[in-house]
């Protein structure tokens, strides 16, 4: 037999500040295969044409849906509702700024941490469009691949306690973009560059280790890995700009 | 974003330094945890044993010198974590909110060692003025735990290792030296092990007291 499923969404609108966020309770009969996609679309279409939240590819690439699915952040479109009580709660993901309901601004975030990280390739060599590419390692091109998997959908900010207090913290994401180019040969940054950028409160020593980030990155990519690879990096980095420092500050 | 004050402010190390004066302090509290558990299990050798271990500490003035030692590195450590613990009000309330909405093991076990450092803190100073003041015999320490101080022992040593085991877990999980998983299942071992050792202690120094 078919469950009768609640969800308890929560409701907030930001044009609204006098109408109290509060929670909303929906009910639907669960089907065969049924995502968070397709509850959350029949609802507003049968329901209530109000409710807002974003999805684009519906299928774990896009990042746009992630939310707190019983306070876990993960995307809606690839959870399943006969992985999930007969009561769910959703809320939008904390830290980035409240578009309505369960919809939230992940860009403007994600374009900030960019900026902050110069997460571009920096490089002194000019660009010869004649010349033949050159070619990189594979062990290392998969290395890097496996941080650009990344889809920014923003769970791991969102769980993230540090991030929650500190809206200046780059956290894993951000981190994990920094190691994508450190591991990049064709970056020419050296590691006392690195540390302007990632040594500091706001960057890998912000992390005091929860590893909610790595409990809840929704593609999988070894966070914990990644913000130790680095804090390791800016370590040995920090150590060695100790010699140098007070000869650059004379 | 650098705004004026942090510009002029700005030793691009400090946040690192900080970082490596907490895990070392740290790392050092630990390691005097464990062996001031091994020194006062010597009374499971008798209170003899005990004793000529007290003797030995307070003929090379090693008492002193480790009051000395654990002020140092206690005050480097708070000076370094406090930094860490969500200081103003709004900044608490928050993280209480999200703990409680992302329902997540880790985020809560660091609430915990904000609540139980400042526990260890209060417990450590009344043990540690005891003892500098009234000294080191089974005897005393037996009076003590059987009149009325059990609790206040117990409480000490739970906490402790508590609060040592998941730093030491944030440690390890930081600088990503072993996985997650099995370092939780060791980490668990030692602290119940660590416990264990301690409950023994402190029954001794209380069937002692009882007999006195
Ligand atoms: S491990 Fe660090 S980045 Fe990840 S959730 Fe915890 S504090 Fe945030
Ligand atoms: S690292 Fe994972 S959780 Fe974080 S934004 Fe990227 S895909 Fe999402
Ligand atoms: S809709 Fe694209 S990731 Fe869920």
């Amino acid at each position: 037999m078919a469950r009768e499923l609640t969800f308890r969404i929560f409701r907030f609108n930001p044009d609204q500040p006098d109408v109290k966020p509060r929670l909303q309770d929906y009910r639907l009969t669960e089907e065969p295969g049924m995502t968070l996609f397709v509850v959350l679309n029949k609802l507003r279409e049968e329901q209530d044409p109000s409710l807002r939240f974003d999805f684009v590819c519906r299928a774990a690439i896009c990042g746009s849906c992630g939310m707190l699915v019983n306070g876990r952040p993960t995307l809606a479109c690839k959870t399943l509702t006969k992985d999930l009580p007969a009561v769910t709660t959703l809320m939008p993901l904390p830290v980035f700024k409240l578009l309505g309901d369960l919809s939230v601004d992940t860009g403007v975030w994600f374009r900030e941490m960019s900026l902050r990280t110069e997460a571009w390739i920096h490089t002194d060599q000019v660009f010869d469009p004649n010349a033949e590419e050159e070619r990189m390692d594979n062990a290392v091109a998969l290395q890097i691949y496996e941080a650009e998997r990344c889809i920014e959908c923003g769970c791991c900010i969102g769980g993230c306690a540090t991030a929650n207090i500190k809206p200046e913290f780059i956290g894993a994401a951000g981190v994990n973009r920094v190691a994508r180019f450190m591991l990049d040969p064709r970056d020419k940054r050296s590691d006392a560059e690195y540390f302007e950028v990632v040594g500091t409160e706001e960057g890998v020593f912000g992390c005091v280790g929860l590893m909610a980030c790595d409990d809840n990155c929704p593609v999988g990519i070894p966070l914990r890995d990644q913000l130790a690879y680095v804090r390791r990096k800016m370590a040995a980095a920090g150590w060695k700009l100790r010699r140098r420092a007070p000869a650059a500050r004379a | 974003m650098v705004y004026l004050q942090k510009a002029l402010a700005r030793n691009p190390r400090v946040d690192f330094l900080v970082e490596l004066v907490q895990m070392v302090s740290g790392l050092l509290l630990v390691v005097f945890l464990w062996t001031h558990m091994l020194f006062v299990a010597a009374i499971w050798l008798g209170v003899g044993a005990f004793n000529a271990l007290a003797h030995f500490m307070d003929q090379y003035r090693l008492l002193p010198a480790t009051v000395v030692f654990l002020v140092l590195v206690f005050c480097a450590h708070i000076g370094a974590v406090i930094r860490r613990v969500p200081r103003q009000w709004q900044e608490q309330k928050i993280v209480w909110r999200h703990a409680k909405l992302i329902r997540h093991a880790d985020t809560w076990s660091w609430l915990f060692q904000a609540v139980t450092g400042a526990a260890i803190l209060a417990l450590a100073i009344v043990h540690m003025a005891v003892v500098s003041y009234a000294g080191i015999n089974a005897g005393l320490s037996s009076m003590r735990v059987h009149d009325g101080f059990l609790a206040f022992y117990a409480a000490l040593l739970l906490l402790s290792e508590y609060h040592a085991s998941v730093g030491l877990y944030r440690v390890f999980v930081k600088w990503g030296w072993v996985r997650r998983s099995s370092l939780k299942r060791v980490l668990g071992a030692i602290s119940v092990l660590t416990v264990a050792i301690g409950a023994i202690t402190l029954g001794i120094f209380y069937s002692l007291g009882a007999q006195a």
